[in-house]
């Protein structure tokens, strides 16, 4: 769970809720505001999922710290 | 024709109307026009001044009657008698018919005449009664010394002896002495008495030492109660003086002397039964003024309590009633037919609306001259007219700061509206901070009635903006997610990827490393919580968080730069699309999107063991030395960016060159085959040259859609040849077509295109700054309170950490939340404005002003005290 296919695994839900915003925004003279407006938040805050999950995928550098107590250290 | 209803995608369809009235009822339709506010009149009668137009005297007897409701007003704060604020909301007003009209400038005159009546008594009551006080602390004050100098008389007197007397007159003196001898015109020293104001007491005395030599005996009191100056209604203090000097020329001079100073000088009698008898008398009369002036008050604040009742509702009325005749005035008005013909922009799709207004106002007022309304053909530039709803309107507004959309161009507020808020969260990201926000923006929207009313300006401004606060807090909780910050601590919603590679003989402070714990895992949401407190946290961080401004801003320069080919399309430019769109996004992808792509390969590949290259230097060598890879990122990445930089350097020429030759060679063949523009200019429509084509409309005159409107149509294009130049036009550079100036044009625009996708690209990267430094600030605060507080135990250290959680509260809201808030604010603003707009705004409209009553009552600072 949770590896590289996750992002395109969430590419297809994206694309499934943007699909359903653009059906299914309500009707009238603001369709088109729905519309763009849903399909464009849905697609920033993939993107934004996106980035940050690519970023963890493959790390170059690993978390270092020295100031672990002894009873936290294997949590 | 019936294109698809009006959407916010773009600016309304305007039609330009005329309306031909019955003078009549001009004045039924503008109210009822004015009620709808849909549309907006032009001036025809540019020519005639101010006092030449047909309905200045009914805005001249409206403004006196302005005048006088304001007299009301003004009387009404002096007796402090509370304005029954009038509602927009709740109250409503008929449109009131003339006769009410009326009836009203009627009213208003007679009530000014009452009132100022009234008050003209009561200021002349005011000012006896106060001259009766006055003249009864003087006969009060006056005999207090009169009662002290009897008893000195001798005193005086042997001083008085001392100087001029001859021997033989004080044997005289002594004679008549039984009866003048306690009496000071006796002496032959008189006085004079009176009440002056107490600062100007000093120069009084200086001037009277100097004039008289010294020759006089002053005596004052000060007079303990405040009285009140008749004239302003402020409160006085005054001293009382009485002065006793020799002879009647020095007398006559003191007299005079006071006067001119400005001292109200009262009789008074010496003899001190006659002063007690003046004293009864003066406040039997004192008594009766009161009286009468209290009655003279009630009634005065009876009639403005009255009055205050329905004031603002008058005010209000007037003020539109005014704002009718000058629309009115606006109108050309045919005397000889008794019509009025007006002009005006319409949005399309209201005309049915329109249409049926005027059809019942002309039924109402039962004119069997049918008002006719008739849609024109102009090749004027009509306004933008960008409806809005209560949830777009703050977004539209931070648009139209910047500037005016052009006709029927993409609405720049459309995508403002999710990357706006969106761009913003990126740099604010926290959860609790978001949460707070959020909370409060849902407060205002739950409470968005009763909040309407703060007038607080600072407030208002912020309750003005409440859904970009919601939808900017809605996104910050997303980010703040994402970024796993909540006050600057990490959550552990999910199980972290990394796990600590702990050595046997582990010791406290010994430096450990963390190592993926399961190769199929990673943090599923955000960032993995693991980095929080590391000591390479920012490392890591940093360089995520400025590939991702990268990433998000190519993906909104990107979208932005696809609104332009949208444009393009709309206005029918296939030059615009094949000259502007197409190489300008060639020349942005081969260079960022390269990047863009560059970057995500980069972090799906697993750099175990080998040299990750750096994507920085990758880039610069792209440039500096095409050919020249310093690590490799993928096989075959020489080839792949010399002929990426080919491309986008093929690009430039095509930006310069394709659209105004094209242009050219399409004004050629224009004339080649005949065509002349009307008065020597093309007719084509063109991004650079549309602007200036409705000077050449008004020269030819406008083919009017009604031929019986005959002469009316003639008259209103002949008004349009004047105005067309000065009123909404005003560019006109030159006739024809000028190659030079397109081509400057497309020089400017290119080499601001390259520079741009340079500099807006690095823009971007302010997304990183912020939220790095929102993030660090937030770390700081709770390091500097929280962490201490936590620390300490007993009573004492609980007492402290309430302490201290109120002052991280509060500092958290006022810096994190407000000031950093603002900041973050500013720069998405920015973002949109200059990054995003410049891809595709063209920004070269002029807004729709229509007249409307609503509009009007809001702006009105006037009328802001009148209504609630």
């Amino acid at each position: 769970m949770a590896n590289g296919w996750s992002i395109f695994i969430g590419l297809v839900v994206v694309i499934a809720m943007c699909l359903a915003s653009w059906f299914f925004a309500p009707k009238g003279e603001n369709q088109v505001l729905w519309r763009s407006s849903l399909i464009l938040s849905i697609v920033s805050c993939y993107l934004m999922w996106a980035i940050t999950f690519l970023a963890q995928l493959n790390p170059l550098i690993e978390p270092r710290r020295s100031d672990l107590r002894k009873e936290y250290i294997h949590h | 024709m019936a294109p698809a209803r009006d959407t916010p995608f773009r600016s309304a369809d305007m039609s330009m109307v005329q309306l031909y009235l019955s003078n009549e009822i001009g004045r039924e339709v503008v109210n009822a026009l004015g009620e709808l506010g849909l549309v907006q009149f032009r001036d025809l009668n540019v020519d005639l001044t101010a006092f030449q137009r047909a309905f200045t005297q009914d805005i001249r007897r409206l403004d006196n009657v302005e005048r006088q409701l304001r007299y009301f007003h003004a009387q009404m704060e002096k007796a402090g008698i509370p304005l029954r604020k009038f509602d927009l909301d709740v109250d409503t007003l008929a449109p009131p018919t003339t006769a009410e009209i009326d009836e009203l400038i009627d009213r208003s005159q007679s009530l000014e005449q009452r009132v100022s009546s009234l008050n003209e008594n009561y200021e002349k009551l005011k000012k006896r009664e106060v001259e009766l006080t006055e003249w009864r602390c003087v006969l009060r004050e006056a005999g207090g010394f009169f009662d002290r100098a009897h008893g000195n008389v001798d005193e005086i007197r042997a001083s008085a002896d001392d100087d001029d007397a001859p021997l033989l007159q004080d044997v005289e003196h002594h004679i008549s002495a039984p009866e003048v001898e306690r009496s000071f015109s006796g002496m032959n020293i008189g006085f004079v008495a009176g009440v002056i104001a107490r600062d100007r007491v000093a120069a009084f005395e200086r001037i009277l030492w100097r004039t008289l030599r010294g020759n006089l005996y002053m005596n004052q009191a000060e007079i303990s109660e405040l009285l009140i100056d008749p004239a302003n209604n402020e409160p006085v203090q005054k001293n009382v003086f009485v002065i006793f000097a020799h002879g009647k020329e020095i007398l006559a001079k003191i007299r005079k002397i006071s006067e001119s100073m400005g001292a109200a000088l009262y009789s008074v009698d010496e003899n001190s039964d006659i002063r007690r008898d003046q004293v009864h008398e003066v406040n039997a009369r004192l008594d009766d003024v009161k009286s009468v002036l209290r009655n003279t008050q009630q009634t005065l604040e009876a009639e403005l309590t009255q009055i205050s009742r329905s004031l603002s509702a008058w005010m209000i009325l007037v003020s539109k009633e005014k704002a009718v005749y000058n629309t009115l005035n606006l109108f050309s008005y045919d005397r000889a037919r008794r019509t009025l013909i007006a002009e005006g922009w319409c949005p399309r799709h209201d005309l049915p609306l329109i249409r049926s207004t005027l059809q019942d106002v002309t039924n109402r007022a039962g004119l069997s001259v049918p008002s006719i309304i008739n849609e024109i053909r102009t090749n004027k530039k009509p306004p933008t007219y960008l409806k809005t709803n209560k949830f777009t309107e703050a977004f539209q507004t931070i648009v139209n700061a910047y500037g005016t959309a052009t006709y029927q161009e993409v609405n720049p507020a459309i995508p403002v509206i999710v990357t706006f808020p969106f761009l913003f969260a990126v740099m604010f990201g926290d959860l609790g901070h978001a949460l707070i926000m959020l909370s409060a923006a849902l407060a205002m929207i739950y409470w968005e009635k009763p909040l309407k009313k703060v007038t607080f300006e600072l407030f208002a401004m912020v309750y003005y903006g409440r859904y970009i606060a919601l939808v900017m807090a809605i996104f910050s909780v997303f980010t703040g997610l994402i970024y796993n910050d909540i006050f600057s601590m990490s959550m552990t919603l999910f199980d972290s990827s990394w796990e600590w590679k702990v050595p046997d003989d582990y010791r406290p402070g010994q430096t450990v490393s963390a190592r993926i714990r399961d190769d199929n895992y990673r943090y599923p949401f955000g960032l993995d919580w693991r980095w929080h407190g590391a000591e390479n946290d920012l490392l890591f961080t940093n360089s995520y968080k400025m590939k991702m401004s990268i990433i998000l801003g190519w993906a909104h320069m990107t979208y932005s730069l696809c609104f332009s080919y949208i444009n393009a399309r709309h206005f029918k430019r296939p030059i615009d699309v094949w000259g502007n769109f197409v190489p300008g996004m060639i020349f942005f992808q081969s260079i960022f999107g390269y990047l863009v792509v560059c970057i995500i390969y980069k972090w799906s590949v697993n750099w175990d063991g080998t040299r990750a290259p750096g994507l920085l230097n990758m880039l610069i060598y792209m440039f500096l030395q095409p050919g020249f890879i310093d690590v490799p990122l993928y096989p075959g990445q020489k080839y792949v960016q010399v002929a990426l930089l080919l491309i986008a350097i093929i690009q430039v020429p095509i930006l310069l060159f394709l659209k105004p030759f094209y242009l050219r060679w399409e004004h050629n063949r224009a004339r080649a085959k005949g065509y002349r523009g009307i008065g020597e200019r093309s007719s084509r429509v063109s991004a650079l040259d549309e602007d200036d084509d409705d000077a050449a409309a008004g020269r030819n005159g406008r083919p009017s859609v009604d031929s019986a409107a005959g002469e009316g149509v003639a008259m209103i294009a002949h008004d349009l040849d004047d105005d067309g130049d000065d009123d909404e036009a005003g560019h006109g550079h030159g006739d024809g077509f000028e190659f030079g100036e397109v081509m400057i044009h497309q020089v400017i625009h290119t080499i601001e295109f390259c520079l741009n996708c340079v500099s807006h690209t690095a823009s971007y990267l302010r997304l990183w700054a912020l939220s790095l430094a929102h993030q660090q600030l937030s770390a700081v605060l709770w390091s500097m309170t929280m962490a201490i507080a936590l620390k300490g135990t007993g009573i004492g250290g609980a007492i402290f950490l309430v302490v201290v959680f109120a002052a991280f509260f509060c500092l958290s809201c006022i810096i994190l939340i407000i000031m950093e808030g603002v900041s973050a604010m500013l720069h998405s603003l920015r973002l949109a404005w200059v990054e995003s707009f410049s891809k595709f705004a063209e920004f070269g409209g002029w807004p729709f002003a229509p007249f409307s009553f609503k509009q009007l009552l809001e702006e009105a600072d006037d009328l802001k005290e009148y209504m609630g």
